[in-house]
C-alpha cells in the first residue's frame, strides 16, 4: 500500500491508523491507463519480430512497463503497434481494426516502412507510403527495425503523452502534447556528430591494430616470414 | 554425381534439350512445345523420379523480348535437384500447365499469372492469387506503370 501511495500523483496526508489522499481524477485515471496498455497482436513484417516478440520475451521484458498483455482481438486492446509495411490490400483492414478498438486507443508506428514506406517508397506498386495516411499515429519510432530499447522509449513517450494530455471531461478528445522523442539533454546535432564519428572510425581499417589482439595473427605473420625468406 | 547421371540420361532421351553452362546447379533449357512431355518423363522415368516441384517462377527479359519460366524440381528418391527452363515470346506468353503432373503447380502458376501475366493452357482455375481481382496489369513486368507508383528521383 505504501508503494501505491508514494507513486500517486497528488497529496497524501498520513493520519494515525490510515492515510488520506487528495488527487485529481484525471491524474489517477491517466496513471492507470498509461501503465496498463494492452497491445494488439498485429505484425505485418520483420519489425514484428523485434517489436512484439523480442520485446515481449524475457530478455527485454515488455512487462516492466505494464504493456505485455498482447491481445488477439482489437476489442480487448487499446494499443496498436504497427510493425511493418502496410500494403494497399491491408490498408482497409487496418483501418477497420483501428475503428473497432475502443477509446481511448493509441497507435505507435515502428520502423521506416510504417512511418514513410521506407525502402518501398519508390517504384513500389503496393506499399502505403506512411500509415499516418490511413490512421492517426501517436508516436513514431524510427529504425529499420528499431532496437527494443528504442521501442521502449517510444512506449515511455506514449505513457508520458497519456499522463500529460488526457482528461475525462472531454472523452475522445486528446490534447496531444508535442514532445521530442529524444531523451533529456540529448540534441539532434549531438547524435549526428556521434554517428559521423562512428562511421569514420569504422571505415578506417587499421590491420596491424586490429590483428594485434588476435591469436591467429601471430601465426600468420610467422607463416609469411617463413615463406618469404625462402 | 547423381545429377550428372541424370543430365546425361535426360540428354539421351531428349536430344534437343540444352544443358545450361552458366548455372550453379544442374540446369537444362527446353523448347516450350516439348515442355509437358519432358516434365512427364522427368517425374515418371525410373531413373529420374523428380516427384517434387519445389518452385516455379518467371523472369522478364524485355531487351531480349522473352519470358523465361523456371521449374525447380527435386527427387525425393535420388535426393537430387534439377532446374528446367523454357522461353516464351513476350508478345504471346502462353505456356502449357503442369498442374496435371504436380498438383502444387496450380497455385504457383496462379502466382506467375498474377504478377507476370503468363497464361497457362488447361489450368483449372487461372485467377489472381495475391492482388485484387480487379487489378489492371502485371506488376512484376519490367515495363509496368501505375498512377500510384513514384519514380525514384535521379
Amino acid at each position: 500500500m505504501g508503494l501505491v501511495l508514494e507513486n500517486l500523483p497528488g497529496l497524501v496526508e498520513r493520519f494515525p491508523g490510515g492515510s488520506v489522499a487528495i488527487t485529481r481524477l484525471d491524474e489517477t485515471i491517466n496513471l492507470a491507463r498509461s501503465n496498463s496498455l494492452w497491445p494488439l497482436m498485429f505484425g505485418t513484417k520483420c519489425c514484428a519480430i523485434e517489436m512484439l516478440m523480442a520485446t515481449g520475451a524475457s530478455h527485454h521484458d515488455l512487462a516492466r512497463f505494464g504493456a505485455e498483455v498482447a491481445r488477439a482481438s482489437v476489442r480487448q486492446a487499446d494499443l496498436m503497434v504497427i510493425a511493418g509495411a502496410i500494403v494497399k490490400k491491408m490498408a482497409p483492414r487496418m483501418r477497420l481494426l483501428y475503428e473497432q478498438m475502443a477509446e481511448p486507443r493509441y497507435v505507435i508506428a515502428t520502423g521506416s516502412c510504417a512511418i514513410s514506406g521506407g525502402p518501398f517508397m519508390y517504384n513500389s506498386y503496393t506499399v502505403v507510403r506512411g500509415t499516418d495516411e490511413i490512421i492517426p499515429v501517436d508516436v513514431y519510432v524510427p529504425g529499420c527495425p528499431p532496437r527494443p530499447e528504442a521501442f521502449f522509449w517510444g512506449l515511455l513517450t506514449l505513457q508520458r503523452m497519456i499522463r500529460e494530455g488526457e482528461t475525462i471531461r472531454e472523452p475522445g478528445v486528446r490534447r496531444k502534447p508535442v514532445m521530442s522523442a529524444l531523451p533529456d539533454g540529448v540534441s539532434l546535432q549531438e547524435i549526428r556528430r556521434e554517428i559521423l564519428a562512428a562511421l569514420v572510425e569504422e571505415n578506417v581499417v587499421d590491420v596491424a591494430k586490429a590483428s594485434a589482439t588476435k591469436p591467429w595473427a601471430r601465426k600468420v605473420r610467422e607463416w609469411i616470414q617463413k615463406n618469404t625468406s625462402r | 554425381m547423381d545429377s550428372e547421371k541424370h543430365l546425361t540420361l535426360v540428354e539421351s532421351l531428349y536430344p534437343t534439350v540444352q544443358r545450361r553452362t552458366q548455372s550453379d546447379r544442374p540446369a537444362i533449357t527446353v523448347e516450350c512445345d516439348r515442355l509437358l512431355e519432358l516434365m512427364q518423363t522427368l517425374r515418371d522415368h525410373a531413373g529420374l523420379r523428380f516427384d517434387l516441384l519445389l518452385t516455379h517462377t518467371a523472369v522478364d527479359y524485355p531487351d531480349e523480348n522473352r519470358f523465361e519460366l523456371l521449374y525447380l524440381l527435386y527427387s525425393t528418391v535420388h535426393g537430387t535437384r534439377i532446374l528446367v527452363a523454357t522461353n516464351l515470346e513476350r508478345s504471346r506468353p502462353v505456356a502449357p500447365s503442369v498442374c496435371g503432373i504436380w498438383p502444387i503447380a496450380e497455385w504457383q502458376e496462379r502466382e506467375a499469372y498474377d504478377l507476370m501475366g503468363i497464361l497457362y493452357d488447361e489450368h483449372p482455375d487461372l485467377r489472381r492469387i495475391f492482388l485484387e481481382d480487379d487489378w489492371e496489369g502485371f506488376p512484376l513486368r519490367k515495363d509496368y506503370q501505375d498512377s500510384y507508383m513514384l519514380e525514384l528521383p535521379k
